[in-house]
């Protein structure tokens, strides 16, 4: 079964990636509210967030379309 | 809807097609006297449409910096109308396929009529058509929602969505013209899958970039879902579509791998296919509308994201049990069977977090066809979860295999769950995207959910009863040890089951013309809904909006 | 409030408030919609979990008052927490919890090496065999030896540091089973042999990884009541210097008899007596009152008690360390190392076990070196399925697991648990102490009686309604009528609030304040409304039961637990609250040394008391007994010190807690007997070589399932005790 010397590396890392993920989403803290955030939903608003915080996630000049 | 695209947005839209149009010329030009020159004709009608249309309304007037401030679902509307649309195609095509295998003569004799050219147009018309255009339609909707983010731009969802859809076409136009590389749910030729990469990218790099945007620091559950399902299918398609053209100027080509390795590929590629593209997404669906219509929080959050990575391990190596008792290594087999086992466990799981998360809802399932649609997907995915480990096992597998029993497995999964949560969704989000009070007719969504649960459970049935008939006569053995029953005794013995799929078949067909009519006339005939003052909310949409049902 | 304030490297405040309103999604999207829309909030993001909110400021001397004060018109009062602290010990992983997510990326890499190595196991145990095989095995070597190395690290350093200083515990023969699968089975890869266990080595990992994960989870919430009230206190005050100028300085540096300024929301730093100014004080943390008293020139201070309304200055009596506060904190320090000596079962447990496997191990490699002369691999593999087989998996989840399913329905419950232990020093208890002003009886005032015409009635709403004072909204709450209409409110801190009402001035407050302008007779108490020139009415404050409390006495005491009041109240009221309950043995005027003292007498008499508390008088015996609960209203200190957190309002999760307290306990007796029972079958087995390290790490991972499985039993149990919801 020669091809699985080529589906187990793939399936590997795409494992690999996803612990990565996985590390990733402890450190940015996702599973510090678990029971807020899955209430959140029930909840949110019909329009985006805005934010007035000086860190230019949501600047109105990102809105271009992809070259 | 082109009124709401920048100016920057219609110069690249006229770019793309225009490219898009001298691909078209170049096909036909290189492909003349092959096939290829049709589909050449197909992509310069498509991207010459799109041209004519941006072109004829270049000088629309301009949206303002207002529409920041709201959420872009355009791409979202015309998503679900074109889901509806191929659903009713490919389930049409599905009652019809089914009704050949009854009354063989109805195919009148065109060559492009043939079964085997029918059926592809089917699995693919309500896979990829009514599924893929039913989760990117979503998709887009959760993400901007949970992120309270607006897509980064205007044109890639539609580049993702069109796109998707001129590869849906080039593949369902190509199986009627006999264009296949017959690997089952793969049947596209290079060209197709070439582009079908392109657009995949573009999605994920969307996707990636609306999270980046986020201005809710939590990604929820859905998301990670819909990521699963773009990121893998984009790898498993990539691997699995490894193939040579024969030449660059027709739509023949060779796989990369042969034999028995081929059929692994495929199969690590089928079965993850129905596990990412069939499971995951449309889980990432139900884990946003279900709590969204029942009103609910989900039953255990941590659950969801615990099965999550469950379903994701366990997935990747089931393929290999479509191959019990073939030529394929007796090992690997068993690697796949025992997968299949433990995939159980985070199946359930999910399944039960999303019935519990309904557990003190249930006047809302009693009173809202809506919710009871997304409560008999996941009683029908815990259900067809469950029969898939039971059939991978050896024994069971010696007797459904090859058996009409797949097929009632199959469409167990994909009438009960896949279709019944999309229309659960849809339902849900059509009076929100389209900013109506209620849907047309709750009445129509009522006879639809009876018409759909009524066509899956005669379907179901009939394929499980013929499945078990077919496989019994095939092992039953006269006294001196020589088959009792000939192969078309067996299939005669089929014919009623047969009818009563087809019959299923059109039932659910009727049920899906009815949702397209219902959203349709939700559009063209329920006023706007006026934001009431009576709760705190800012939403123009007014979500959630469970509808009360009118007196009768 | 303002020390509480965490200024970032970008130049942003953010500051982390307790909400104990919290309740819902509903709760969540209505506080954050309100602080979103103010322009003086960059950001909010609420914790359902924590019941907390963190609150980003445009700028770091943003003025918190109008915020603080918003939320609690918004219905949600909100305290501050300081940044560190606080937040880990009222439940849920913080942000930086180092250890604890530590273990959980160990476990996550565990997981994905098990997973993928028992992948190519099946295949090679079903029949993969040659090269195909062989390159499976050096692809199991590639994951496993990284795997180990990563996630092995909490065994191999504990069984390191155990043997350095010459001891044994449990990760001595975990460290040897794994080590030597993975050394052994590298062994059997360079020299192509046909049995190789990295999959025994990693899930085995995998297992003892998750348990000990679950053990951390429930270990690490509990912090030290100590170190949660000290990092409440201000670390500095305000000390006027020679030119009359306020400057900030050490808590340690400030000497008796300097004066201090405090501004309104900061808590008083050392006991003190005001000299100028007057406000309202919120003594919560000492005395578990929650109604603010009014305070002015010459009133004392004590530490730890919050200044509300007002900026006072102050003059320093003594130094920080001779505050009532600084005393408390020692007491409890002093109180909480008696309870330091229990041992939990695990631990327990573990001691007897860990020798025990070492020699069997031991014996078994020796017995089969003499038997099979010398052969050493033989010897070695039946040895290490010996250390896999007792490995200790499902006795290091049979305590955690069923801790943890127990919390999660307990939470349900509405109530919090902040260490494991707690359950099984709950299941011990043979008798029950509770406190009585805020704990049997709610804090908050109701009014007793109140005779007064309509045109008082309507006067005193409107007044009423215009305060933020809780005794003020006590009021409105009973009034509950129309109010009239009122202009030039105006509150005068430590008094009361006064208004024109038809050109009539009106004045709600103390009595001898509205006397200032009305008729009050001389024996009147509490709060007084009256109008200018006219006869004033009092409104009387009075205690009442907290909800359930007479069902939880009665099914205590129908438990077999015997119910004490010990209150630092005076012996009139107490003997009323006895009497209600039917409680025989009531001791008032109990000061917290006191209160000690009693429950040093039961231990003495070997019995395990119960103490329900929520001041900080109480916050010491909290720490003293043998277990302990507090409301969801006690003082910061008394929630700081509990084991265990009411959530709601009434009284009847002690009962429930009890109860499932002692059903986990069940449960955990039935997992040892569960894994002994394992062992005491396969211990034979493996050591007559029976058993290879793979079916070792099978049956070892069936038992664990096994264990999990009998812990979520503990979701199923019907509630016999109180009703849930």
């Amino acid at each position: 079964m020669t091809i699985l010397f080529v589906l187990i590396p793939v399936a590997l890392c795409l494992g690999v990636v996803g612990l990565l993920v996985f590390f990733w989403t402890m450190r940015s803290g996702q599973y510090d509210d678990l029971s807020g955030d899955a209430e959140r939903i029930l909840f949110d608003e019909d329009t985006p967030l805005i934010q007035r915080s000086n860190d230019g996630r949501q600047a109105p000049e990102q809105d271009r379309p992809q070259p | 809807m082109i009124a709401n695209l920048t100016l920057e947005d219609r110069g690249a839209a006229l770019l793309i097609n225009a490219i898009g149009m001298a691909i078209g010329m170049v096909m036909i030009l290189v492909g003349l006297g092959d096939l290829f020159a049709v589909h050449g004709l197909l992509v310069l009608g498509f991207c010459g449409g799109l041209f004519l249309l941006v072109a004829r309304n270049l000088n629309a007037p301009v949206p303002g910096p207002e529409r920041l401030a709201s959420y872009y679902d355009d791409p979202t509307r015309v998503g679900v109308l074109l889901s509806l649309m191929w659903g009713v195609v490919g389930m049409a095509m599905g009652t019809w396929v089914a009704a050949l295998l009854a009354w063989p003569d109805l195919r009148f004799d065109g060559a492009w009529s043939s079964f085997g050219r029918l059926r592809p147009v089917h699995t693919a018309g309500v896979i990829f058509g009514f599924g893929g255009n039913a989760l990117i339609a979503t998709s887009f909707h959760i993400m901007q929602r949970t992120c309270r983010a607006r897509m980064p731009g205007q044109f890639a969802p539609w580049f993702v969505l069109l796109g998707f859809n001129l590869f849906c076409l080039v593949a369902a136009s190509g199986y009627l013209l006999g264009i296949t590389q017959s690997k089952e749910y793969a049947e596209p030729e290079w060209y197709a899958d070439i582009w079908l990469v392109v657009v995949w990218i573009a999605y994920f790099v969307l996707y990636i970039r609306t999270l980046a945007r986020r201005a809710e620091p939590h990604i929820y559950v859905a998301n990670w879902y819909y990521l699963a399902f773009i990121l893998v299918m984009a790898v498993l398609h990539i691997v699995n579509n490894l193939a040579m053209p024969a030449s660059f100027a027709g739509v023949k080509s060779y796989s990369a791998f042969a034999g028995v390795q081929d059929a692994m590929t495929q199969w690590w590629y089928g079965h993850n296919a129905v596990a990412f593209f069939l499971t995951s997404g449309f889980l990432g669906m139900l884990y946003y509308f279900l709590p969204k219509r029942a009103e609910r929080p989900i039953y255990s959050y941590r659950l969801s994201i615990l099965s999550f990575w469950g379903i994701t391990f366990f997935y990747i190596w089931v393929g290999s049990h479509h191959l019990l008792y073939t030529a394929l290594p007796l090992w690997v087999q068993t690697l796949g069977v025992t997968f299949s086992i433990m995939l159980l466990v985070p199946s359930w799981a999910s399944a039960g977090n999303a019935l519990m998360t309904l557990n003190g809802a249930w006047n809302k399932v009693r009173d809202d066809a809506t919710l009871r649609f997304m409560m008999v997907a996941v009683v029908f995915y815990g259900l067809s979860t469950f029969e898939g480990s039971f059939m991978s096992l050896r024994p069971v597998n010696s007797l459904s295999h090859y058996t009409d029993w797949t097929i009632g497995h199959v469409h167990s999964g994909a009438m009960g769950w896949v279709a019944m949560i999309s229309f659960g969704s849809i339902y849900a989000l059509t009076p929100l995207l389209w900013r109506r009070e209620t849907m047309y007719s709750w009445k129509a969504v009522e006879w639809h959910f009876w018409l759909a649960l009524a066509g899956t459970v005669i379907y179901v049935f009939a394929m499980w009863n013929g499945g078990l008939t077919q496989g019994l006569m095939w092992r039953t053995y006269a006294e001196g040890g020589t088959l009792r029953y000939t192969f078309i005794e067996s299939l005669v013995a089929m014919h009623g089951y047969y009818i009563a799929r087809a019959f299923g078949g059109l039932l659910f067909v009727i049920g899906a013309m009815i949702a397209l009519w219902n959203v349709v006339m939700t559009i063209r005939r329920v006023p706007v809904r006026e934001p009431e003052r009576d709760y705190p909310t800012t939403s123009t949409a007014l979500e959630p909006a469970v509808p009360v049902m009118p007196a009768e | 409030m303002r020390a509480d304030v965490c200024v970032d490297e970008r130049g942003t405040g953010s500051i982390r408030f307790s909400v104990a309103n919290l309740r819902c999604g509903g709760c969540v999207a209505t506080v954050e919609h309100a602080l979103r829309e103010r322009a003086d909030v960059a950001a909010a993001r609420v914790n359902l979990t924590l019941r907390q909110l963190v609150i980003t400021l445009p700028q770091p001397d943003t003025d918190l008052v109008p915020i603080v004060d918003s939320m609690a018109a918004l219905g949600f009062p909100v305290t501050t927490v300081a940044s560190t602290g606080l937040s880990e010990v009222a439940g849920g992983a913080p942000a930086g919890a180092g250890m604890g997510n530590s273990l959980i990326r160990a476990l996550a890499v565990a997981g994905f090496g098990a997973a993928n190595i028992m992948a190519l196991s099946v295949g090679s145990w079903a029949g993969a065999d040659g090269a195909t095989r062989t390159t499976f095995h050096w692809l199991s070597a590639v994951i496993a030896v990284p795997v180990v190395l990563y996630a092995g690290r909490p065994f191999f350093s504990s069984a390191w540091s155990a043997l350095r200083s010459r001891r044994l515990n449990m990760d001595v023969p975990i460290a040897l089973a794994v080590g030597l699968t993975l050394l052994l089975s590298l062994f059997e890869t360079i020299s192509g042999g046909e049995h190789v266990f990295y999959d025994a080595a990693v899930t085995l990992l995998f297992f003892l990884l998750a348990g000990r994960t679950l053990d951390h989870l429930m270990r690490d919430r509990a912090r030290s009541a100590v170190t949660g009230l000290e990092r409440m206190m201000p670390r500095g005050a305000h000390v006027r210097q020679a030119d009359g100028s306020f400057v900030w300085a050490a808590i340690d540096t400030v000497q008796p008899g300097a004066a201090i300024a405090i501004e309104p929301g900061a808590r008083i730093p050392v006991d003190c007596t005001i000299s100028e100014g007057i406000t309202d004080i919120d003594r919560a943390l000492v005395t578990g009152e929650p109604m603010s008293v009014a305070a002015g020139p010459g009133d004392t201070l004590e530490a730890g008690t919050l200044n509300l309304t007002g900026t006072i200055v102050a003059r320093v009596l003594r130094p920080a360390g001779q505050s009532f506060l600084a005393q408390i904190i020692a007491m409890q320090g002093a109180a909480e190392t008696g309870r330091g000596r229990y041992v939990r079962i695990a631990d327990r447990v573990a001691r007897l076990y860990a020798p025990f496997v070492h020699i069997a191990a031991l014996m078994t490699f020796l017995g089969w070196l003499l038997l099979t002369d010398g052969d050493w691999r033989r010897a070695l593999f039946v040895a290490i399925s010996v250390l896999i087989i007792t490995c200790p998996c499902a006795l290091g989840l049979a305590v955690p697991v069923a801790h943890v399913v127990a919390a999660g329905r307990l939470l349900r419950m509405g109530v919090l648990m902040k260490d494991g232990s707690a359950l099984e020093r709950l299941a011990e208890i043979d008798s029950a102490a509770f406190d009585k002003t805020g704990t049997l009886t709610t804090g908050s005032p109701i009014i007793g009686s109140a005779a007064m015409g309509a045109a008082d009635r309507a006067g005193a709403m409107a007044l009423a309604r215009a305060s933020g004072h809780p005794a003020a909204k006590a009021i409105a709450r009973y009034l509950n009528c129309e109010p009239d209409t009122i202009v030039d409110a105006q509150e005068v801190p430590g008094n009361g609030i006064e208004a024109r009402i038809g050109g009539r001035r009106a004045r709600l407050g103390r009595a001898a304040w509205v006397g200032e302008v009305a008729t009050v007779p001389a024996d009147m108490e509490g709060p007084v409304f009256g109008f200018e020139g006219q006869v004033a009415t009092a409104f009387a404050l009075s205690e009442t039961l907290r909800p359930g409390a007479v069902q939880v006495v009665e099914a205590l005491r129908s438990g077999g637990v015997p119910v004490s009041i010990l209150s630092g109240d005076g012996a009139t009221r107490v003997d009323q609250i006895a009497a209600l309950l039917d409680i025989a043995d009531a001791v008032p005027d109990a000061s917290p040394a006191d209160k000690i003292a009693w429950l040093e007498r039961r231990r003495s008499e070997g019995r395990h008391v119960l103490m329900v508390g929520d001041g900080l008088n109480d916050a010491p015996a909290l720490a003293a007994a043998h277990v302990s609960m507090a409301p969801a209203s006690a003082s910061d200190a008394g929630r700081t010190a509990a084991d265990f957190i009411l959530l709601r309002e009434r009284l009847e999760g002690i009962a429930q807690a009890w109860w499932i307290s002692r059903r986990t306990a069940g449960i955990v007796r039935q997992n040892f007997a569960a894994a002994f029972g394992y062992n005491v079958v396969t211990i034979p087995l493996a050591v007559a070589g029976m058993v290879t390290p793979l079916m070792a790490a099978l049956a070892m991972s069936a038992s664990s399932i096994v264990v999990v499985a009998n812990a979520l039993r503990l979701n199923g149990v019907s509630e016999q005790n109180g009703s849930g919801r």
